[in-house]
């Protein structure tokens, strides 16, 4: 039952990888932190480009659609709209590669 | 004229090949890396599909590979005093001005 050899999902079964159904408060602070990381990149890319007076058909689309850290609610932060998902939504450390994407809106009404 | 400085921060690792592509074309091959690039419409959309991947300062001029070599670079925690210069002359001269001897401004080694 206990030591080395007990039967546990991982040891009998090969590969299993489980990833908790929600995010811990360290995972969602750097999360919040990436949003952020973004944010500056956009604001010193619209700032540079403003002094020089060009604009950037992809950075104006950002601006419009793209909520910042600052205005998104928690709920578009830590979750993601998911068909499959009881009550439409899991969580977003779910989605492959979810440090490295930006992911801020979701379908309005759910 | 001012420059983007980018850091290439996130590996674009297990990502679109696209994204590959674009942080081969800013020059960027690892982490940490820095370049320089004008501030141009161009570079900024190139940037914006790799700005999760990246940090970017606007700078007045790029620096040199040394420059940023030296900015890493810790402070050594001490300093070497140089030898000052020895004038034993001066006494002499002052030693004379006061006895009130006309003074020549030669330098005596002591």
């Amino acid at each position: 039952m206990f030591g080395a050899f007990r039967i546990t999902n991982p040891l009998s079964g090969g590969l299993l990888w489980k990833i908790p159904w929600r995010m811990s408060k360290f995972q969602k602070l750097r999360q919040r932190r990436r949003l952020r990381a973004v944010d500056e990149v956009v604001a010193t890319l619209d700032a540079a480009l403003a002094k020089q007076g060009e604009t950037l058909k992809a950075l104006d689309r950002w601006k419009e659609e793209m909520p910042t850290e600052a205005e998104m609610l928690p709920k578009d932060k830590y979750t993601i709209f998911d068909r499959k998902a009881k009550r439409y939504r899991k969580g977003i450390h779910k989605v492959p590669k979810w440090t490295r994407v930006s992911q801020r809106v979701n379908p309005p009404g759910y | 004229m001012s420059w983007f400085r980018i850091t290439l921060h996130r590996s674009a690792i297990g990502l679109p090949e696209r994204t590959h592509g674009v942080l081969k074309a800013l020059g960027l091959r690892r982490r940490s890396q820095v370049v320089f690039h004008p501030v141009e419409p161009q570079f900024a959309g190139m940037i914006m599909k790799v700005k999760e991947l990246v940090k970017v300062e606007e700078v007045e001029r790029p620096l040199s590979k040394w420059e940023i070599k030296n900015e890493r670079r810790p402070d050594a925690g001490f300093y070497v005093e140089k030898a000052a210069p020895r004038d034993g002359g001066a006494v002499l001269r002052r030693l004379r001005q006061l006895r009130g001897e006309d003074v020549v401004d030669e330098e005596v080694k002591l």
